[in-house]
């Protein structure tokens, strides 16, 4: 999905401004990777682009729509390629990791035959197959992240946006999600995620590879590219 | 392809959700299997007025007693009027003579006619009606009654009414105390499952945040509450069925009482079904004011 975002502005009710005149850009099948210290206003930046919060003023396209305009089925439908990993996007507490995953398979309406062995195999390659039938309480928090962001990747969306996706897991388990990631960006999939973790930059463009990965930095309201901002 | 995953969520979601929430489902099907019991006593009640009510409108006859100056003509000619009308299913004329025979089969009454002497009796013409002329006759009796061959026309009238009226009033007070009962059962249904809505509202956002569509939130909650009305239901068919059967035996012992119990067995079946079919009604709509409340709309 090809995003645009010119002058964005967010001021939340408190008065605080988190956003201020930004302007980003992703082209379609991009991997973005967006850091900022803590309280930058990155998760904010993603759910902007997620159509779950509106921007103060600004114009944002995605796909050349205005996804705040979008309502209804036309809402439902642009939300079936979208995959998230948000914090507050908990899993459900009643069901298996195996039907947490599945859920979302059919949330978005997506053919489910096969599912089971396709959720298996994901979960085995994080290192969870074991984890199954497990109930999320019996996860660690990082398990449980490792969770979050599979879910989000199952049903292979065309936008992925990923709020710190790698926020309590142990190298190993980044290695593995990073590589996911690259997969899904392989794919033809458009990848933004937010990251604190600058140690991360190095590790991820030797891991990368090839693949062509842009680096922005959320500072002050704004969004610059890494290399005006790297010293 | 969209839809078919969706509605498998549904109908598992739904039923998973009553096995979850066990306490609120209980509840629920309490109150509903005592809404039905409730409401099967007027059903009852009302059916067996019903059976008694049709059963005398079955039986409904006229008797038209004729002038002793009355002649075979004027009999000929009112049995053939009588034929002709629509309201009228059979016609017998009853001679006074066996009018006569069969009064003296009561031994009591035969003392009596031989005491008189002659035969006190008249001519008549005895009228079968059929079912639905009950309620309009009275231009039907005017008219014989003021034929110059009739002398009296006599017809259940003030018993009929009765039992109409009774039934009647039956149905009306099992309206109002049905329908007061089954509002309330559905509010207190309704505000239970907005508590079961209210412990699983992050489950709501989370579907909502995931691009699920409306019917696919609500529709759980819906079947959920469906599948308790009918838990109720079943519920209160088993009660009633125990109670049918042992009172049936009780019944028997003590004799007399059977009307109690006068619904064939396809009244009891029907009455079932009604009842079941009520407590899905009662939980579907119990579930549907849980989600019109303005918190769950704010949830989108």
């Amino acid at each position: 999905m090809l995003i645009q975002a010119f002058h964005l502005t967010k001021v939340h009710s408190s008065g605080v401004k988190v956003l201020d005149d930004a302007n980003f850009s992703a082209p379609e099948g991009s991997f973005t990777a967006v850091i900022g210290e803590s309280r930058t206003g990155k998760s904010t930046f993603l759910k902007m682009l997620g159509g779950e919060d509106r921007p103060t003023s600004g114009v944002l396209r995605v796909d050349h729509k205005d996804i705040y305009a979008l309502t209804g089925t036309a809402k439902q439908e642009w939300l079936s390629e979208v995959g998230m990993i948000f914090p507050d996007l908990a899993l459900f507490p009643d069901k298996t990791v195996g039907e947490n995953i599945k859920v979302i398979l059919e949330a978005k309406g997506s053919a489910l035959e096969g599912s089971g062995e396709a959720i298996f195999k994901l979960l085995s390659r994080a290192g969870l197959g074991a984890k199954v039938d497990a109930k999320p309480e019996a996860l660690s928090s990082g398990e449980r992240g490792m969770v979050l962001a599979l879910r989000a990747m199952i049903f292979r969306p065309r936008l992925l946006l990923a709020d710190d996706p790698f926020q309590g897991l142990d190298e190993k388990a980044v290695a593995t999600l990073f590589k996911l990631f690259l997969e899904l960006h392989k794919a033809g999939s458009t990848i933004v995620l937010s990251t604190q973790q600058k140690a991360f930059l190095t590790e991820s463009k030797k891991t990368a590879g090839d693949a062509v990965l842009s680096w922005v930095k959320l500072e002050k309201g704004k969004v610059y590219p890494l290399e005006e901002v790297l010293p | 392809m969209n839809f078919l995953p969706r509605l498998g969520f549904v109908l598992k979601e739904g039923f998973q959700q009553l096995l979850r929430a066990r306490g609120i489902s209980t509840a629920i099907i309490v109150i509903v299997a005592a809404t039905l019991l409730q409401l099967s006593i007027f059903l009852g009640i009302s059916r067996v007025l019903d059976k008694a009510l049709g059963s005398a409108r079955e039986k409904f006859e006229m008797a038209i007693f004729l002038a002793p100056a009355s002649d075979a003509g004027d009999i000929k000619r009112l049995q053939a009027q009588l034929a002709a009308d629509p309201r009228v299913a059979s016609v017998k004329v009853v001679t006074k003579e066996a009018a006569l025979q069969e009064f003296r089969k009561d031994p009591e009454i035969d003392r009596m006619v031989l005491a008189l002497g002659e035969n006190p009796l008249t001519d008549s013409i005895s009228v079968i009606l059929n079912k639905d002329a009950t309620d309009r006759l009275d231009d039907l009796v005017e008219k014989l009654k003021g034929d110059r061959a009739v002398e009296e026309v006599s017809y259940g009238k003030g018993e009929w009414e009765t039992v109409s009226n009774l039934s009647r009033l039956a149905r009306w007070v099992g309206f109002f105390l049905g329908g007061f009962i089954f509002l309330t059962a559905l509010f207190i249904v309704s505000n239970t499952l907005s508590i079961a809505l209210w412990a699983r509202r992050e489950d709501w956002i989370l579907l909502s945040r995931m691009g699920a569509p409306t019917w696919m939130r609500w529709g759980p909650y819906l079947w959920e509450g469906v599948l308790q009305g009918f838990c109720g239901g079943l519920l209160v068919v088993v009660l009633l069925g125990a109670a049918r059967h042992w009172a049936g035996l009780l019944l028997q012992k003590y004799g007399s009482f059977d009307f109690l119990l006068a619904l064939s067995s396809e009244e009891w079946w029907s009455l079932y079904q009604t009842l079941v079919l009520l407590g899905m009604i009662l939980g579907a709509l119990g579930a549907f004011l849980a989600l019109q409340k303005r918190w769950v709309k704010e949830l989108q």
